[in-house]
């Protein structure tokens, strides 16, 4: 599918959602269901941190910026990867800010045809103002 | 006790990891997740979406990649996971693989080529991963 597109939107900051407070409770819960066995995940107390991949759980109000070409709805992607750079760890009572931003969108040409890439890049930062995590989240169109 | 980045070679293989990945598992993983689409619980409803039957969440191939890098380099070592989701993957056995590609002896870092195979054998994601030693 080819798209022709605004690249004046990349970089365009669609959503922001302040997320209450995690709890120790939804850390453990998460490790657990992953079938994670380390205690620095799955034992509450001043040492739990969350798993690394806690950082996906969290979901914006708006999963794709508007103004995106026709064909290109969120329901139609596929997941086709994920970059995760790490920063800080979440630790219970932590509040993540989640900003979500249109980072790229490009085609690709392979044996079933073009497809198209939109890339969000999602930040989550703590109450602290520190990185959390910075997700780049690879949708694939046909 | 842990591992050091003295210990570290280009070309060095993590450990393999075998696991089996049930159903039910993959579920609730996706209840903990708040990933709750038909796709990820019932095989009925993946049928109709076109799957071969009910698939895992592709960050939960992720988490598991995390836990072998983490198994083997140490809680909190991970700095960076990129990954393809190249096939689905179904409940049932699989393979978690990982490769040293990479030293930076300034920064203490290692590059990993981190993958996930089926019971087929087959690469249904593949990926890098950076990773520091303190």
């Amino acid at each position: 599918m080819a798209v022709s597109f605004d690249r004046a939107l990349i970089g365009h900051e669609f959503d922001v959602v302040e997320h209450p407070p995690v709890t120790a409770e939804q850390l453990v819960a998460f490790a657990r269901a992953l079938g994670t066995t380390d205690p620095a995940y799955t034992e509450p107390g001043p040492e739990l941190r969350a798993h690394p991949t806690y950082c996906v759980r969290f979901h914006g109000r708006r999963p794709y910026p508007d103004r995106l070409p026709s064909g290109l709805e969120y329901r139609r992607g596929m997941d086709a990867g994920k970059d995760v750079e790490f920063g800080v760890p979440i630790r219970p009572g932590d509040a993540i800010t989640q900003r979500s931003t249109l980072h790229d969108v490009y085609e690709k040409t392979g044996r079933s045809g073009t497809m198209t890439f939109v890339v969000l890049r999602i930040t989550l930062t703590n109450q602290r103002g520190e990185r959390v995590a910075v997700i780049d989240n690879r949708f694939m169109h046909r | 006790m842990g591992r050091t980045f003295a210990d570290v070679e280009e070309g060095d293989e993590l450990p393999p990891s075998d696991v089996e990945l049930g159903a039910e598992q993959i579920r609730a993983y996706a209840g903990a997740a708040g990933m709750w689409a038909p796709r990820f619980t019932d095989d009925e409803a993946a049928r109709l979406e076109g799957l071969p039957g009910m698939i895992a969440p592709g960050v939960l191939s992720m988490g598991l990649l995390v836990d072998l890098v983490e198994g083997w380099a140490g809680v909190g070592s991970l700095r960076r996971l990129g990954t393809t989701f190249r096939g689905v993957v179904r409940p049932g056995r699989l393979r978690l693989c990982g490769a040293v590609t990479q030293r930076d002896d300034a920064a203490r870092t290692v590059e990993l080529d981190v993958w996930l195979e089926n019971g087929d054998g087959e690469r249904s994601v593949i990926g890098t991963a950076t990773v520091a030693f303190g």
